[in-house]
């Protein structure tokens, strides 16, 4: 029997500002390397660490890297509360801790054969990015994929050195509320963007995630292409202390999203009380 | 000639301090007392303070094996250290049927889906012995039941091979007992038979909020949300980290402590978002997990109608009462 309280030490290699308030940080196992699942993967898409600073605590955090990638992982980290500001604090080299990975994460299988659509927005970008990491080296096994990402402004847009690589695979559609006086790209809501996806919404699944823009990307985009809510993915945001189904803190319904979560489809849990 | 008794080992009233004190030896005992006019669990440092034939006790015997407080791990530049749990066995004496099916239940709660390991260092250490007026037929868990037969003796239940094995000691003997009615217990009896039926229970609680029963804004308001209905509870098991660190930096401690999700903050992000933002939500939240998700995890109300949550609240919610008005509103709301 395993202490899973117990996190393991991990060491920050590479901290990137991204905004103002939100980085990435890359850190690596203190020992070895990130164990892989039967599928080849250190993580599924769309599942969480509890990374934190000893002392401090811990907060359930969606995994950004490239699933494929065992000797690192990378996190985003907005800075909100105790523990994220402490994250902050840390320097290239300090050590912090890893719990997990943790949580269900998208039904990646599910997925193969059909054409994709992720909406994101602001900070949201995290699951997502790993999602478009899986399906980049798989990209044959997919049909048309869509990447929806819109922020307030230019400056907001995480990750854009990505965002050119990822384009060489997949169609991104960005879009600004402020554009900067260097802007070419799209002006306005996520939604106006519509017209210019293609997809047989028969045979394609849709993934949300991002701070406020859910309820919109849904009335809006998802459902207006006729995406079905049992094919539209979201990842829910809970208060988590154990991650692992023990200490009640993260429930919705009748799930935890620590373990039955945190990602599900709309049609699960868009009747919830909670 | 039909045969309506069966020699059955018996202990008698009289002999239980020896009994314990002889147990003493390998043990650490833990049986019910009596503290400033309420009984307790406590340590059995005097066997003839036994207290046997209570209504409740206070807090549940779950104490003992989840702790209000307990070190999680200490970390210095080192690495990261459990602490090792090496005190004596324990023996929990004195148990009644309703606490014996409250850890029967954290048992499974505890083992799902991965097994806790701090619950399980104390609980595989563990034996729990019941005593109860009742009559038992169908065991709830526990190694061994005392059951009363009359103010001298006791049938003893062995339902382990630990229960076998102390039923084996001296002061047990084989005796020729005749069918017996118990005493019921009699605290929260309607609330026990609904128990019975927990399918109805979680419909109704799910129904009630749906539908908008009043009762729910009611009782957000009478709830004061001090978290004593679960501290009392013997199958409440939610909890939170605190860290903290030695004053000179040295190492770090992370320990988990009870937490009530009838408190404020309980799910609540940082940042700010609050998940069970008012009193009604966290109240409601806390019949849901009993009576609703902890049956559809495991096919029963976590519940076992101990009474405490009621004599205890300092509200004075009648949460029995409470909970047959809704059962009534909703087979006479949906037959």
């Amino acid at each position: 029997m395993k202490n899973l309280y117990a996190p393991i030490r991990a060491r920050v290699t590479r901290i990137e500002e991204l905004s103002e308030n939100v980085r990435l940080f890359r850190f690596k196992k203190d020992r070895g390397r990130f164990a892989k699942n039967h599928g080849g993967l250190t993580f599924i898409p769309g599942q969480f660490v509890m990374a934190g600073v000893w002392g401090y605590g811990e907060s359930p955090i969606g995994i950004l890297s490239s699933p494929y990638e065992d000797s690192f992982m990378e996190i985003l980290v907005r800075k909100v509360g105790v523990v994220t500001n402490a994250l902050h604090r840390l320097n290239v080299g300090d050590e912090m801790t890893i719990r997990g990975p943790y949580g269900n994460g998208f039904p990646i299988s599910s997925f193969e054969g059909k054409d994709v659509v992720m909406v994101s927005g602001g900070c949201g970008i995290p699951p997502i990015a790993a999602l478009i990491e899986y399906i980049i080296q798989k990209r044959e096994r997919f049909g048309r994929v869509y990447l929806l990402y819109g922020a307030a402004t230019p400056e907001d847009i995480l990750a854009r050195k990505r965002l050119d690589t990822w384009g060489r695979h997949i169609n991104i559609l960005l879009t600004v509320d402020h554009p900067s006086p260097e802007w070419k790209g799209h002006v306005g809501l996520v939604s106006e963007m519509v017209k210019d996806i293609e997809i047989n919404p028969l045979n394609a699944v849709a993934t949300m995630c991002g701070p406020g823009p859910m309820m919109t990307a849904l009335e809006r985009i998802l459902r207006p292409l006729g995406i079905s809510d049992r094919r539209i993915y979201v990842s829910l945001e809970r208060k988590m202390q154990c991650g692992i189904g023990k200490c009640q803190h993260c429930v919705t319904g009748d799930s935890y999203v620590c373990i039955d979560g945190p990602v599900y489809n709309f049609d699960e849990i868009d009747k919830n009380w909670d | 000639m039909i045969k309506n008794y069966k020699m059955e080992p018996v202990i008698e009233r009289n002999s239980i301090p020896s009994l314990l004190k002889i147990l003493s030896s390998d043990y650490s005992i833990i049986a019910p007392q009596e503290r400033n006019g309420e009984v307790v669990f406590d340590d059995l440092k005097d066997p003839e303070c036994l207290v046997l034939g209570y209504k409740v006790t206070i807090l549940p015997p779950k104490k003992y094996l989840f702790p209000p407080e307990e070190i999680l791990f200490t970390y210095s530049g080192k690495g990261v250290r459990t602490p090792s749990i090496t005190s004596k066995k324990l023996l929990i004496f004195g148990l009644s049927l309703r606490d014996l099916e409250a850890i029967t239940q954290l048992d499974e709660i505890m083992s799902t889906p991965h097994p806790d390991y701090f619950y399980w260092k104390r609980r595989s250490r563990s034996i729990l012995v019941g005593v109860t007026d009742e009559s038992v037929h169908a065991p709830p868990g526990g190694d061994l039941i005392l059951e009363r037969m009359d103010d001298e003796l006791y049938r003893a239940i062995p339902l382990t091979q630990a229960g076998k094995k102390i039923v084996k000691g001296r002061f047990f003997k084989k005796q020729d007992i005749l069918p017996h009615k118990g005493e019921g217990n009699q605290v929260m009896e309607e609330l026990r038979k609904l128990l019975l039926d927990p399918e109805t229970l979680a419909e109704a609680v799910k129904w009630s909020r749906a539908e908008g029963h009043p009762v729910w804004e009611e009782l957000g308001k009478r709830c004061i949300g001090c978290g004593i209905c679960t501290y009392v509870c013997p199958i409440c098991h939610c909890f939170s980290m605190e860290n903290s660190v030695s004053l000179d930096g040295s190492t770090c401690t992370r320990c988990r402590k009870w937490d009530a999700c009838t408190l404020p903050g309980f799910a609540r992000i940082a940042g700010g978002y609050d998940h069970h933002p008012s009193q009604k939500k966290r109240y409601y939240n806390w019949y849901y997990h009993k009576f609703v998700r902890g049956y559809k995890e495991y096919g029963k109300s976590q519940c076992v109608a101990c009474g405490r949550c009621q004599t205890y609240c300092p509200a004075r919610i009648d949460i029995e009462k409470e909970l047959l008005g809704i059962v009534k509103d909703y087979r006479e709301a949906c037959g």
